[in-house]
């Protein structure tokens, strides 16, 4: 084998493993461990090889047991106490993990059938030609690096299946347990989180008897990275909110916290206001999240003029402005994150504003809590089972009259 | 599941600005290598990097947050980001989340090529 190409294989196995790759010869005729030893010196030498000698199957399956470290057997068939076929079926059944080579006679193809029957990797014939044995160990080995390495992929998917469940806690513990509802008005929310946990969030703050605020926020990204930037965006406001700051106030507040060394360049579209349900106003300010609908009685639906604000995280000290909306009894605000027009349905298309608008429009009469399950029954019947790949949120809040 | 799929994209070079024409859907499986290759090839050019989006036909907020990187990226090197040729419903994102109020958006390659 020419050096370069050898130096190429073991340089990518030394890649793939760490340390030298243990391989148990399991032959009664002595003479080989000498063979093996000294063909194989220089890679012996270079750390890439270490041999073990067994000289039954019974041996090696002895050796197997206390040894973890090999990787590989190679194996003669005829041997005395257990010979190579029974040491097969053996490795098969305890040693999925290990790969076999066996050695056969030249032409013996009944044993060799078997023994690839029985698991074997490969083979090769007596007499060993020793080019043809290491052609045939660096290939077994470049098969076992694929397999450890799937199998460290695989690994890597639990781990991050794990932390995708921290995030989803996350999430879940810092949702309203209730909604908050008055013989003026009345709310209700709903989130559902999607495989990947993305960084969604509503909240309603307490403003006394008169006042609730309502904040709903989606944070780029996802995982356990846009959970904890969502915390830390929902605590800041909840601060400062629940002192009673005017929602542009609040917002610049978070803002300018959050985009203070922001390095990650993550950043969370949030709208705030607040309701005054004894005026009936409504006064808000929108960081570049989805434009909420209003519902009136009768079926008319519009989304809330937009504050033309950018979502937060991004520039300290941008200044934020305020809106203020008159609402009548019955009038019903929504509030929603891109979940919901953003589901794919059949063809990749969209759910879309205008689908969502018209379904809005016939709920003008609907309760709130009947109102968001209504919103996530339409959006599961247009995605026909696709699968969901952002969080989806929706509030409703219904002025009932002062 | 973030599978870690490759948004193909193409580059052209026209003086010292370098355009980036991406592909498909910029998106949370998407953006990561985009940002990979973007912070490359900032690394690697020294004028304004043009960002057509003509064969853009989604964008998520992982994706803006790839343009935001970029933009601080080459700000710090005193260079620009200029976007262009977004479809509507491209532009409208940038509209709703603010973006379009921060970073510089073209109708044309040609427009963003002199506006860099």
């Amino acid at each position: 084998m020419p050096d370069n190409l050898e130096d190429a294989i073991s340089e990518a196995l030394s890649e793939a493993t760490e340390g030298p790759i243990k391989i148990l010869v399991v032959d009664d005729e002595v003479d080989l461990e000498t063979l093996v030893l000294q063909k194989f010196r220089r890679r012996i030498r270079r750390n890439e090889l270490v041999f073990d000698f067994a000289h039954n199957g019974q041996e090696a399956i002895e050796k197997l047991d206390v040894d973890d470290d090999i990787a590989m057997v190679i194996s003669d068939i005829n041997m005395p106490v257990m010979d190579g076929l029974a040491l097969l079926k053996q490795l098969n059944e305890t040693k999925p993990n290990i790969r076999s080579v066996i050695v056969s006679a030249y032409g013996d193809m009944n044993n060799i059938r078997t023994a690839m029957n029985r698991g074997a990797f490969d083979f090769v014939t007596k007499p060993i030609d020793f080019t043809d044995l290491e052609i045939t160990i660096d290939k077994t080995l470049k098969h076992l690096a694929l397999v450890r390495e799937a199998l460290s992929n695989r690994d890597q998917l639990v781990a991050l299946s794990r932390e995708l469940d921290v995030a989803r806690d996350m999430q879940a513990s810092v949702l309203p347990r209730s909604f908050p509802s008055t013989a003026r008005y009345n709310t209700h929310g709903l989130m559902v989180p999607a495989k990947e946990v993305g960084g969604d969030f509503y909240d309603f703050v307490p403003l006394g008897e008169d006042k609730i605020g309502l904040a709903i926020g989606d944070v780029s990204g996802k995982g356990v990275p846009a959970a904890l930037f969502m915390m830390a965006c929902r605590t800041l406001l909840r601060s400062h909110a629940l002192e009673g700051g005017r929602p542009d106030e609040c917002l610049a507040y978070v803002n300018n916290l959050l985009a203070e060394d922001n390095e990650s360049c993550m950043f969370v579209t949030l709208f705030y206001g607040v309701f005054d349900s004894v005026s009936g106003v409504f006064n808000y300010c929108n960081g570049g999240h989805n434009p909420p609908r209003v519902v009136h009685r009768g079926g008319q639906v519009a989304a809330l003029p937009t504050t033309r604000d950018l979502a937060l995280g991004v520039l300290p000290g941008h200044a934020f402005s305020q809106e203020s909306l008159q609402l009548e009894a019955g009038d019903m605000l929504f509030f929603y994150t891109d979940g919901v027009t953003e589901a794919e349905g059949p063809g990749s298309e969209e759910l879309g504003e205008e689908r969502l608008d018209a379904l809005l429009a016939t709920l003008d009469d609907t309760s709130c809590d009947d109102v968001t399950s209504r919103v996530l029954d339409r959006v599961r019947e247009f995605a026909a089972g696709n699968p969901q790949s952002d969080d989806i949120t929706c509030v409703a809040l219904r002025y009932l009259g002062g | 599941m973030a599978t870690g799929s490759v948004l193909d994209f193409t580059t052209e070079t026209e003086g010292d600005t370098t355009v980036v024409i991406p592909a498909g859907r910029i998106d949370g499986s998407t953006a990561s290598p985009f940002q990979e290759s973007l912070l490359k090839l900032i690394e690697g050019g020294k004028g304004s990097l043009v960002v057509d989006f003509e064969n853009i036909e989604y964008i998520s907020s992982a994706g803006l947050r790839v343009l935001l990187l970029a933009a601080k990226q080459l700000q710090a090197g005193g260079r620009k980001i200029v976007l262009c040729a977004m479809r509507d419903h491209i532009a409208e994102v940038f509209k709703i989340s603010g973006f379009s109020e921060i970073l510089a958006i073209h109708p044309t390659r040609q427009d963003a090529i002199n506006a860099g």
